[in-house]
């Protein structure tokens, strides 16, 4: 047993480098995704409450449609369908594209939930101040989705982390791709999945300490 | 010429016919308050005015220039009307100060520190300048109501619009509110009051509007409305025997 923990440790510090560069993979897609899962998020739910009925519409089945769509489904649908039809990206852009499409719908439906419990008088009461659609969406509505949010937003950056890992799949050499190879130079399958257990939790901590930080600041009084 | 003149009002919610032919005029200063039963027509009257909601037929003049038709440039009308809500409206996310800055900044493009001036004269002039750092949450009904009113002043509008202001208040912070309404018509704020509560309408105007069904049933002092031939008046406005 002690003979196996000292393996294992010795092939980690071996394969140390490529770990870390595995881990910096996995930050990288997990804050871009984050990132761009919100801005187009709040792209889409700005179009869900839109005059239209049309555009509405579209936005909803937009939100449906991916929200019901598997992610490894239509990760593999991108990187590995479309290259028949001759496009071919980096594994790091399909991921990057398929998260993207993927958490701004269910950000889009956050802050949809948000939005359904606002005042309606305080918006009512904007327009008649004489602001426009816009100013009324960045002024009033905006400030406040985004903030009743937080929670729930900061729980998908966190789902962003974790779901990252299913990148390996479409060759994306990132944290949990680099466990597997250091588990499959020592078979010592229980003690590399442990590790990267516990440093996707270290990072899960890391980003709920955060989160409580920007929750204080920016709540609501009331 | 009155600051408002309404001719022939109607608002159709399809087959409901929520205003059927209302005819009222606002002069420059005065304060006028419409009085009437629930659901007879009375907020959708006032959302005519600065088309929040849109009149079926009708006109209605305001400052001599006709706001009913496709051309009106609505959010520089709405600028020129204050609206006061029942539910006194106030942005949750923003302090008091930055309520009445809002607009300022946003629609009148003023800078910030002129800005806060403006709006800190008309906190001021409402008692609630001592307050200006507090969110809506952290504020009485009675205060809200200050601040709805210091952010529809500080635009400078043409006249106030007050829907049922006193209706989400209790009995002191409503006299309250009504002493602060009287004192700034004094000023020669014009006002438009909607408002189904009597004591209200009784501390701040000696006449009502009675609006019934649709159209106005009735123009008279308080006295003479509780007399009136018409019965739906007369016990709408008879306190004794009700």
């Amino acid at each position: 047993m002690v003979n196996g923990w000292m393996a294992f440790s010795r092939d980690l510090q071996e394969q140390l480098p490529l770990v870390l560069n595995g881990l910096i993979e996995t930050l990288n897609l997990t804050v871009a995704i984050s990132i761009s899962g919100l801005l187009l998020g709040v792209v889409v739910f700005y179009l869900s409450t839109c005059r239209s009925a049309l555009i509405r519409q579209v936005t909803k089945g937009y939100i449906s449609f991916f929200i019901g769509m598997p992610l490894i489904v239509l990760l593999f649908l991108i990187y590995y369908g479309l290259p028949q039809w001759g496009v071919r990206m980096s594994p790091f852009t399909v991921a990057f594209i398929g998260f993207t499409l993927n958490v701004a719908a269910y950000n889009a439906a956050y802050l949809t939930t948000a939005f359904n419990g606002m005042d309606a008088t305080e918006l009512e009461a904007a327009h008649a101040q004489g602001f426009s659609d816009g100013q009324v969406f960045r002024y009033i509505t905006l400030p406040q989705v985004l903030r009743l949010s937080v929670p729930a937003l900061t729980n998908q950056v966190i789902g962003n982390l974790k779901d990252s890992s299913v990148a390996f799949l479409i060759q994306y050499t990132e944290f949990f791709a680099r466990v597997q190879e250091l588990a499959a130079t020592n078979f010592q399958f229980f003690k590399a999945y442990l590790f990267a257990a516990l440093v996707y939790l270290a990072i899960v901590s890391l980003i709920v300490v955060i989160a409580r930080m920007i929750e204080k600041r920016i709540c609501i009084i009331g | 010429m009155a600051l408002i003149e309404i001719r022939e009002l109607e608002k159709r919610f399809n087959d409901q016919r929520v205003l059927a032919g209302v005819n009222l005029d606002v002069e420059a200063g005065e304060i006028k308050v419409v009085m009437g039963p629930s659901g007879c027509g009375k907020s959708t009257l006032l959302r005519c005015l600065n088309r929040l909601v849109d009149p079926t037929s009708g006109t209605i003049h305001f400052d001599g220039q006709e706001v009913t038709g496709p051309m009106v440039d609505v959010r520089l009308l709405r600028q020129k009307i204050g609206f006061v809500f029942q539910q006194f409206a106030l942005y949750r996310h923003l302090s008091v100060l930055d309520n009445v800055t809002l607009g300022l900044r946003k629609l009148q493009k003023l800078r910030k520190p002129d800005a806060e001036e403006k709006a800190m004269a008309q906190l001021e002039r409402l008692g609630m300048a001592a307050h200006k750092d507090k969110f809506p949450a952290q504020i009485s009904g009675g205060q809200k109501q200050r601040v709805a009113l210091a952010r529809a002043l500080a635009m400078d509008p043409a006249m106030i619009v007050l829907d049922e202001p006193t209706s989400a208040l209790d009995p002191v912070m409503c006299r309250e509110v009504g002493e602060l309404i009287r004192q700034l018509n004094s000023e020669g704020v014009t006002m438009l009051c909607v408002t189904h509560d009597i004591d209200l309408a009784q501390a701040i105007s000696e006449k009502a509007v009675f609006l019934n069904q649709g159209v106005v049933s009735a123009e008279a002092t308080f006295a003479a409305l509780a007399n009136h031939d018409h019965e739906a008046t007369r016990t709408f406005f008879n306190r004794t025997k009700a």
